[in-house]
């Protein structure tokens, strides 16, 4: 087990033409759920295929706890490296790399072998793993003969049976369907927090990240946008497309601008509260833009202060409802926990002030503390 | 009932879909008519003459004299293969010996190469392969002389070992080319899967990739083995008489026994059994369009 530092990495694929990843510096502590989220192809697998050793960096260090794994200066020859099967870590690819000529039983249990577990131990571990992933029944199968979320669970399973430093984890529950990814999703979690290992998840699912994570790493093209707990980002996005990543559905921006004590947003004004005054001081006559999450709203009860908004339509969620409204041209969700949906067709939302999000509308950045 | 009635009723539509025949325009029933009359022209020119071997290998020496070499003999004889086991009996034997240990050392060396080449990036490595791309191509009786000189100054000359190490080394580059492809078709993926779960380089080579392309090897073993089998230049430079291979020993029974025809084709016969019998049952690996079934993964 090991703690995780990755200081000023590069990684470039054409030779420093162009990089994937620019000066990444990440602390992941000892036994930590550490999740990569982001869009596809911002880097997530890049980044965990250098920890992993399977790729060199052109640039930067990686440590585990204070042992050095890879260290590279922009020459050709790394100054350290160790190789992979050196590093005592367990993966899961996003494309599951099954052995074909190998059973169920004998892919979960290779590892071990290799390391010359003995053997009632392999067959203990593997049998626990399969039992707690529900795949015992599939053991003595070939890959071939499973389908896309068994092949899934057995990858999984292969890195979990395992015992090792760190767990990379590469979009190990994309293919199976919602049930079972609630299901095997809160296995994982158990099983990890069971063994204490530390681990990297790597997901573009926002769900995933939000429920699972200690530690949410938010990344896009190459560079780490905000990283902290779930709550941390959820409750205090660094930017707009933190805002718009987590959350569903997504955050609410209104373009408005700054008039003395209101903020304009065209076809709504609101009263800058005590707690915002402060911050919006510089930007008085400019342009800010508002953000609230759907579920900050209430119905303001008969008339009173608020948006003006017309409904266009709902959506039923079973235990709340999802109410898309028009405020002037702009189309608005929010979230309605009530019994019944409310039948008027004019409403008026008035929004958690202590909720509110500002950012600049130029460098995107939170204006807001 | 329902459900079970209309199911029924699909199900025979889509056998009558199935079944229902374009009728030929009466110009294309023609050309397959030629077509077919071209085919069976072509078949009979090449067969006749191995009917013809097959028929004069069954009859007496005197039979062969008089009458046509596609007629069927008037009475069957083992004679002809008879005295052909006479003098082939023991370069047969060396033929297997130099086949089996000659194609088995240059698919083993082939496959370390191949596995090399297609799966580990370092310096120079697409100079290797078109190097051993060049070397499929080189004319053996380029080298013929001082290749004979290397192998008496190693003492092997008329030595079956000598045979084997030459066929070792000539074999090599066309095993490395061959399989070098279907290694290319292991995913990589199972190659870095392999490293995490902790095994060094020539441990996924035996774990993983051997494993994995077992058909592949399979076929350029059999490849490897009708190419000695049949081979005759090194044969006949580098053996000498203890250690003649069979195809020579046959080319020996046709100069040296005047005419009996009857046990020169009874010879040729015995020699092409095998790599018959080989190419029937393997036939289907051989095209090699059929193997990227055999090693894709996942
Ligand atoms: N082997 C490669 N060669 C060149 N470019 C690559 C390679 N692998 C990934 N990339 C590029 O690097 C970027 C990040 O890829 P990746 O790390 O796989 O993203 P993610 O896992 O977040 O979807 C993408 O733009 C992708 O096109
Ligand atoms: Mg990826």
């Amino acid at each position: 087990m090991a703690s995780i530092k990755i200081k000023d990495m590069s990684v470039s694929y054409n030779k420093g033409k162009s990089y994937v990843l620019d000066k990444l510096n990440l602390d992941i502590k000892d036994g930590e759920f550490c999740v990569f989220l982001g869009p596809s192809g911002c880097g997530k697998s890049t980044a965990m295929h250098c920890i992993a050793g399977l790729l060199h960096p052109t640039n930067g260090e990686i440590w585990f706890g204070d042992e050095i794994m890879t260290s590279a200066d922009g020459k050709k020859k790394d100054k350290t490296f160790v190789p992979p099967q050196e590093r005592n870590i367990a993966m899961v690819f996003q494309e599951y790399a099954l052995y074909p000529n190998m059973t169920v039983r004998e892919n979960m249990s290779f590892a071990l072998k290799t390391k010359k577990a003995p053997k009632e131990e392999i067959d203990k571990r593997v049998a626990y793993m399969a039992q707690m992933l529900s795949i015992e029944q599939l053991l003595d199968r070939r890959p071939a003969e499973l389908s896309g979320g068994q092949r899934q669970r057995v990858a999984l399973g292969r890195a979990l049976v395992r015992d090792p430093q760190v767990f990379l984890l590469d979009e190990p529950l994309g293919n199976l369907d919602a049930k079972l990814r609630d299901q095997v999703r809160y296995e994982l979690k158990k099983i990890q927090e069971q063994l204490g290992i530390t681990t990297i998840y790597v997901t573009h699912d926002q769900t995933e990240a939000m429920t699972m994570a200690d530690h949410i790493v938010l990344m896009k093209e190459g560079h780490i946008m905000q990283q902290g707990t779930p709550n941390d980002l959820y409750d205090h996005p660094a930017n707009e497309f933190v805002a718009g990543f987590l959350g569903t559905p997504q955050i609410n921006i209104f373009p408005c601008e700054v008039k003395g004590d209101v903020l304009d947003g065209g076809a709504f004004q609101l009263k800058v509260p005590e707690s915002l005054k402060a911050c919006l001081a510089a930007y008085k006559g400019k342009k800010v833009d508002l953000g609230i999450r759907p579920s900050d709203f209430e119905l303001a009860e008969n008339g009173g202060e608020g948006i003006h908004v017309h409904v266009d339509s709902i959506e039923p969620l079973g235990d709340a409802y999802l109410i898309y409204v028009r405020v002037g041209e702009k189309v608005v969700v929010f979230k309605y926990t009530g019994e019944t949906a409310p039948e008027e067709k004019e409403l008026v939302l008035r929004p958690n002030m202590a909720k509110l999000h500002l950012f600049d509308p130029t460098t995107e950045d939170r204006i807001n503390k | 009932m329902q459900g079970n009635i209309s199911s029924i009723e699909r199900s025979k539509a889509g056998q009558q879909a199935q079944t229902v025949r374009v009728k030929p325009k009466w110009h294309m029933t023609a050309l397959h008519v030629v077509y077919y009359a071209i085919l069976i022209a072509l078949l009979v020119f090449y067969m006749l003459p191995f009917w013809g071997t097959v028929m004069t290998s069954f009859k007496t020496n005197s039979e062969v004299m008089t009458s046509t070499p596609i007629t069927p003999p008037t009475a069957w004889t083992l004679e002809g293969y008879a005295s052909a086991m006479e003098e082939l009996g023991l370069p047969l034997l060396t033929s297997l010996m130099v086949t089996l240990f000659g194609a088995a050392g240059s698919v083993f060396l082939g496959s370390i190469c191949a596995y090399a080449l297609s799966k580990w990036k370092f310096r120079l490595n697409n100079v290797f392969f078109i190097a051993l791309v060049a070397a499929t191509y080189l004319p053996f009786q380029a080298i013929l002389i001082p290749l004979l000189q290397t192998i008496n100054a190693l003492d092997l000359y008329d030595n079956i070992w000598g045979l084997v190490l030459v066929h070792t080394v000539f074999g090599m580059p066309m095993c490395t080319v061959m399989m070098r492809g279907y290694y290319a078709d292991v995913p990589d993926a199972l190659v870095r899967q392999a490293m995490i779960d902790g095994n060094g380089m020539w441990q996924i080579y035996r774990k993983i990739v051997v494993p994995n392309t077992k058909i592949a090897t399979i076929t350029v073993f059999v490849f490897q083995c009708t190419s000695i089998w049949n081979e005759m230049l090194f044969a006949l430079v580098l053996g000498g008489y203890d250690s003649k291979p069979a195809t020579i020993a046959l080319n020996e029974l046709a100069g040296t026994m005047a005419a009996e025809f009857n046990v020169q084709m009874a010879g040729s016969l015995i020699l092409a059994l095998p790599v018959l019998v080989l190419y029937i049952f393997m036939g289907k690996y051989l095209i090699s369009g059929q193997m990227s079934g055999a090693v894709t993964a996942s």
